[in-house]
């Protein structure tokens, strides 16, 4: 709108020096001619100045009608163009700063991602070989208890077996000394008091 | 089933009841306590040979070949006896004979008013043994008492007193086992 102004203005501007000019020059004409007689030979002849003055109306009118619209449109559409391209330019500067900032923040945080994973696995590394140090101390505790409650049963086991070979060693010989050298009388004596001392029948 | 349980009660009574009744007016209390013994091996021998208890009631012998299986195997026993086993075994009631025992130890007390202790010793008894163990059973059951003495070396020394099934048993071999017993169980923690 603002373009389209200035060039109505501009047309104007031209047309009213034109005018001005043709206005001028035969009044000086005239007064060069009454001066002196040489001037008409520059003079327009009103007989072709009018008709060119009504065919520069008549072109004024048509260009102001036709021509300057268009020309004033090819320059507004070349200012949309323009201010666009620029709209457009501003756009894409912002769009590749707000990208440029993104990348900037996700590589700090692939930065912060990586320490923090690194951390992790160190922490996970300390934390499994803390495990597997457990694991194995355990498995030495247990093997080490099984290995003397193994020692302990067999030692257990050689002391009750030899105790009891003793036992039946000592009874046997205990029943041998009994059988042979007992004589009768010491059966009976031992039979009278195993009798007195024994309980009742009636299991009182 | 009741009433099938009754019967052979029954039955089992009057075979005791006719066992004793014969022995006691064969010989009186010696062939009741004859016989009694005599009863009690035959027991274990059939507890031990599973075939001779399976002949004396095995249906597919007739009653006159078991009857003979009696007479020939237990020829040595009292008449009384043999002759009511024979009958049991022709009837297929020789598996009964345990029964008849404890109907027939039974019938010694309400009978005779005896209890009879049989004692087992490794060396024979004398008067005043005898004398001492029969004042005891007589004490301690209340009844008449009479002893059937049995030797047996095995037992080391000591005795045993058996009143129907009531033991005493103060032998040497019984306490040395005990004492076997006692030395193998005990422990000392493992220590040595």
């Amino acid at each position: 709108m603002h373009v389209k102004t200035r060039a109505n203005k501009a047309v104007a501007r031209a047309a009213f020096g034109a005018l001005a000019l043709n206005a001028a020059f035969p009044a000086l004409a005239f007064a060069s001619e009454e001066e002196s007689g040489g001037l008409s030979a520059i003079l327009p002849d009103m007989a072709e100045f009018i008709p060119m003055l009504i065919a520069f109306i008549i072109l004024w009118i048509i260009l102001a009608k036709f021509g300057w619209p268009m020309f004033a449109g090819m320059l507004e559409k070349r200012e949309n163009t323009i201010r666009e391209a620029l709209k457009k330019s501003e756009e894409a500067q912002i769009e590749s700063e707000r990208v440029l900032a993104e990348y900037q923040q996700q590589l700090a945080d692939a930065k912060t991602q990586s320490a923090q994973i690194i951390a992790d696995a160190r922490a996970v590394g300390e934390a499994v070989k803390a495990d597997i140090t457990a694991q194995a101390q355990t498995e030495a505790a247990d093997m080490i208890a099984k290995a003397k409650a193994a020692i302990e049963a067999e030692k257990k086991a050689a002391v009750a077996e030899l105790q009891s070979s003793i036992a039946d060693t000592s009874v046997d010989v205990a029943a041998r000394l009994i059988g042979e050298d007992l004589t009768e009388g010491e059966h009976r004596a031992i039979i009278e008091r195993y009798v007195k001392e024994a309980g009742s029948f009636n299991g009182n | 089933m009741a009433t099938n349980r009754l019967v052979v009660k029954e039955e089992v009574a009057v075979f005791a009841s006719v066992l004793f009744d014969s022995a006691n007016g064969a010989g009186g209390q010696e062939a009741v306590l004859q016989v009694r013994e005599q009863m009690a091996e035959v027991i274990r021998l059939m507890r031990s040979d599973l075939d001779l208890t399976m002949a004396l009631s095995n249906p597919d012998f007739t009653p006159e070949a078991r009857r003979a299986l009696v007479e020939n195997v237990f020829a040595e026993c009292h008449l009384a006896f043999r002759e009511v086993l024979a009958v049991m075994a022709e009837r297929g009631q020789a598996d009964l004979l345990p029964r008849v025992n404890d109907e027939f130890r039974a019938l010694l007390g309400e009978r005779l008013g005896i209890c009879v202790v049989d004692v087992t010793t490794a060396v024979p008894l004398d008067d005043g043994l005898r004398q001492l163990i029969t004042e005891k059973a007589e004490a301690d059951l209340g009844k008449k008492a009479v002893l059937r003495e049995r030797i047996d070396r095995s037992i080391l020394g000591g005795i045993i007193m058996d009143v129907d099934g009531n033991y005493i048993d103060a032998s040497m071999i019984s306490q040395l086992n005990r004492a076997r017993n006692v030395l193998k169980d005990t422990t000392d923690g493992g220590e040595c």
